[in-house]
């Protein structure tokens, strides 16, 4: 309580002494600033709707959860909505709904991710909720534990009970040794039932402070006066200690990993995987265009041969994450047809794979991927919301601005690119394999 | 692994005939073409695409006796080649230019969806209305495709969600077609030809019962010309259009478990209710809002925020053009059904005892109300909404009487429908899991 009044005091009394140290308009008309308390804050007007997506993006994830407490920075996240001194549990939903706002968030690898989308001249109230948020949460031990078995529901739902994501969980968790990526986002079970109060306590003393978060926002406002308040909201929030860098780096795979699971399911699941470099690496771009060329659509190569020409697959995908922070995975999931084997179809994806290390990519194919991705941007950008996740993905890489050179990067790719990545990051002896057996 | 989120909330199927815009002008510009094609045209000039929305009154609900998903295989098959152009080259020419063209089937309307930039508009189009005048539907192709579904039917087995909402239509429309799965049975799809398929879209895909809407950076005149270029010589048949027979519950509420080895069961509870066209619509949404329809509401309040039982509970109305249904969920730990089962029927008959309170009336008017303009911000969420208004014949005003109809419910309102659809004795039950 004493420390809500604290900051709003503060906030009355001491405006011009908490405007942003600096603050610039880049040519993409983004106005982009650093608190004194280092948070960032981007802003993009949008006046075609009457609308505001205000996004605040932490940079925690399960990549800075430790063994023995995975799971710890979704199952914060779920606590960032049981209130605060100030505002008290469910407070927070009930006064965005009452506004007609939609409210969420995501935890990923990398990332937790709060936004709220709402009528523009609702800000203010959106303003005030995630700044208290951010330093005053309750977490209330009782909460925790009614909401640790909400979790745990959410997991029996999305693992427990799913067959694809059984099987995700033993893959990922077998494709990495030493770095955290090879823990679930959602965490162990055995993790989410005995981590305690006060280490929930500690992890959002460590990383939920102002100069390890980006507030985003695009839509119907004018910047600077948004970036006024905001410095007023967020600007008395103390800075907290630098949060501890995620030290661990992924040794190189030696050799092939595999793992079977037998599962009550309908149909086999296969899994393929290999580590790749992220956005920091020169073969990110061509990596990039080889997923598309591989999965992006109904004409990519996975489609095109395994699920419409030979009929071996129900589905097929693939994805390479080039936004992730450390080196991550560029995988492939495939269901085969019913009557066909897993076997059939690893071997047809690793065919795949081994046409790209032989056989120059056609430029009809390069193109279209490269066609494809550029025009994703454009689609994307119809959207406010969608406008402020792609800002602030960019800005955790480390610059928004690297958002307008990213189709440039991807035009450059060539052919021969392509077949140069796909020897280097493919050997077919560093491939984690998952298969899922169903049992009847 | 890539980094799959963990969302807080399971997304629920956007209800587009739930809220209105804030705005007094219609959502889009209506005309009707001379070959009865009723095209709906919103200008958004900001971003150089253009998201067009194609309905024809081709759904499931059309779908013959013993042919259950023949709607699903023909939307399937539609894109999969015409006089001029295989499936491959299809898809080639749309995504070659970062587009893409998309059919399917729903319960009422098969839908064709086109998205692309703005340069690449006159293409698009040109794809579009080949596969709505000239589909080849092949012998191979529909193979392929009855195939697909097939597995997919099988695959979808897996998900107790599905399994559990296709058991609940099975008791909850009796006798009707929204009582099949859309996606038909692995019975059913065996029985299905190229013939049907073909006469199938002759009898039921006509222009005159056909909505296109077209938004984004377009102008209304560009619209008109180069629809009408394209699609004007499309015939309406003489033919009259098919009819849905009407709905009628079932004499008493029906119970059915479906037993899977999982950890988690999934409850379903439902029954017909009422769609639009009905004054208590109105009320009814509020107090499915009320009862199950965001984070606030009663059930996650109760079994979710303060009793830890579930991560999904939800509660909602899905109007179709003929016929609706009143529908609550949540899925729980398996020892935990009986107490969850006590929890929602204590809360449904709630509903109907004792009267909303005034602060949870004003919270659900005003979220139904407030949020619309989240809801068409963008062009394909305009298309989308402009041609489900038209198509289900709610006038593209209906965004305001929508609410001015929700702003006049009244507690009383609340309690009287609550009374009517809530009534735990009258609901059919389904559960998913382990069986006791």
């Amino acid at each position: 309580m004493t420390a809500m009044r604290t900051v709003r005091t503060l906030a009355l009394l001491l405006p011009l002494l908490l405007l942003p140290a600096t603050a610039a308009r880049a040519g993409d008309g983004v106005l982009a600033a650093t608190l004194d308390n280092g948070l960032r804050v981007l802003l993009l007007e949008d006046h075609r709707s009457p609308i505001v997506s205000f996004q605040v993006w932490y940079r925690v994830g399960s990549r800075n959860e430790a063994r023995g407490a995975t799971g710890i920075a979704h199952l914060l996240e779920h606590m960032m909505f049981k209130g605060t001194p100030a505002h008290g549990p469910r407070q927070f939903a009930r006064i965005v709904e009452q506004n007609g706002g939609h409210d969420n968030a995501f935890t990923s690898q990398d990332v937790t991710a709060y936004y709220v989308d709402i009528a523009a001249d609702r800000i203010d109230l959106v303003l005030e909720l995630e700044a208290d948020r951010m330093h005053n949460l309750l977490l209330d031990p009782k909460d925790i534990d009614s909401e640790r078995q909400v979790v745990i529901e959410e997991r029996r739902t999305r693992t427990e009970d799913d067959p694809g994501g059984f099987l995700g969980e033993e893959v990922g968790s077998i494709a990495f040794k030493a770095h955290p990526y090879g823990y679930p986002i959602i965490g162990w079970v055995e993790d989410l039932k005995r981590i305690t109060p006060a280490e929930i306590r500690a992890f959002y003393r460590a990383y939920y402070v102002p100069n390890n978060a980006i507030v985003v926002a695009v839509g119907d406002f004018h910047a600077p006066e948004l970036l006024e308040k905001i410095t007023r909201r967020f600007g008395p929030i103390p800075r907290g200690p630098a949060p501890p860098p995620v030290l661990a780096v992924e040794p190189p795979q030696n050799g092939e990993r595999r793992v079977v699971v037998r599962k009550q399911a309908q149909l086999p699941i296969v899994y393929l995987a290999w580590h790749a470099p992220n956005q920091r690496s020169a073969d990110a771009p061509a990596l990039e265009v080889l997923s598309t060329v591989l999965s992006g659509g109904r004409a990519s190569r996975l489609y095109r041969h395994l699920i419409y020409e030979r009929q071996l697959a129900l589905e097929a995908g693939g994805d390479y994450n080039y936004f992730s922070l450390d080196p991550n995975l560029f995988w492939f999931w495939a269901t085969p047809m019913p009557g066909k084997t897993p076997e059939e179809l690893e071997r047809a994806l690793l065919a795949e794979m081994d046409r790209l290390k032989t056989e120059p990519v056609r430029d009809e194919e390069l193109d279209r991927a490269k066609n494809q991705t550029e025009a994703s941007f454009v689609f994307q950008a119809d959207s406010v919301h969608r406008r402020a996740s792609l800002l602030a993905r960019f800005e955790l890489i480390g610059d928004h601005a690297l958002m307008d050179s990213f189709v440039g990067r991807i035009r450059t790719v060539t052919a021969a690119d392509l077949m140069r990545v796909a020897r280097t990051w493919f050997p077919p002896d560093r491939k984690t394999v998952g298969v899922l057996l169903p049992t009847p | 692994m890539e980094a799959m989120p963990t969302n807080r909330f399971l997304v629920l199927p956007l209800l587009l005939t739930l809220a209105a815009p804030a705005a007094a002008a219609p959502v889009a510009r209506r005309e009707v073409l001379p070959n009865g094609i009723v095209l709906l045209v919103a200008e958004r000039p900001a971003i150089p695409i253009v998201a067009v929305r194609v309905l024809t009154r081709a759904g499931a609900a059309f779908d013959p006796s013993g042919r259950a998903g023949l709607a699903t295989l023909t939307g399937a098959v539609l894109t999969r080649g015409t006089a001029k152009r295989t499936g491959p080259e299809l898809d080639a020419a749309i995504e070659f230019v970062g587009g893409s063209l998309e059919a399917g089937a729903g319960r009422d309307n098969l839908s064709v969806s086109l998205r692309v930039l703005k340069k690449d508009l006159g293409l698009g189009l040109d794809l579009l209305a080949e596969v709505l005048l000239t589909p080849a539907f092949s012998q191979d192709e529909v193979a392929r495709k009855v195939a697909e579904i097939k597995a997919g039917i099988k695959r979808s087995e897996e998900d107790p969600a599905t399994v559990a909402s296709r058991a609940l239509a099975r008791l909850v429309w009796p006798g009707h077609p929204y009582g099949l799965p859309v996606e038909g049975t692995l019975e059913s799809m065996d029985r299905l030809t190229r013939d049907d398929v073909v006469g199938f879209w002759r009898a039921h895909a006509r222009p005159d019962t056909t909505v296109v809407a077209v938004v984004g950076q377009v102008t209304v005149d560009e619209a008109r010309r180069e629809v009408l270029a394209r699609l004007g010589g499309w015939r309406r048949p003489a033919a009259a259009p098919g009819r849905v027979p009407a709905a009628h519950p079932a004499p008493a509420p029906r119970e059915e478990t479906v037993a899977r080895e999982l950890t988690q069961a999934t409850i379903m509870l439902g029954r017909q209710a009422i769609r639009q066209t009905d004054p208590d619509y109105f009320p009814l949404v509020v107090a499915s809002y009320v009862l199950g329809g965001g984070s606030t509401s009663r059930l996650y309040t109760r079994v979710r925020d303060e009793a830890g039982l579930a991560y999904s509970i939800y509660s909602f109305v899905s109007p179709s053009r003929y016929g609706a249904s009143f529908v609550a969920a949540a899925q729980t730990r398996t020892a935990e059904v009986p107490r969850v089962l006590g929890m929602v029927r204590d809360e449904l008959g709630r509903m109907g005892r004792e009267p909303v309170t005034a602060r949870e009336l004003d919270l659900a008017k005003a979220y139904l109300i407030g949020s619309f303009p989240l809801r068409l911000d963008t062009s394909g969420k305009v298309a989308d909404f402009a041609a489900a208004v038209e198509e289900l014949g709610l006038g593209l005003d209906y965004a305001d009487r929508y609410r001015a109809r929700i702003a006049r419910v009244t507690a009383a309102d609340v309690q009287r429908v609550a009374q009517k659809y809530f009534a735990p004795g009258t609901l059919d039950r389904v559960v998913v899991g382990r069986v006791p």
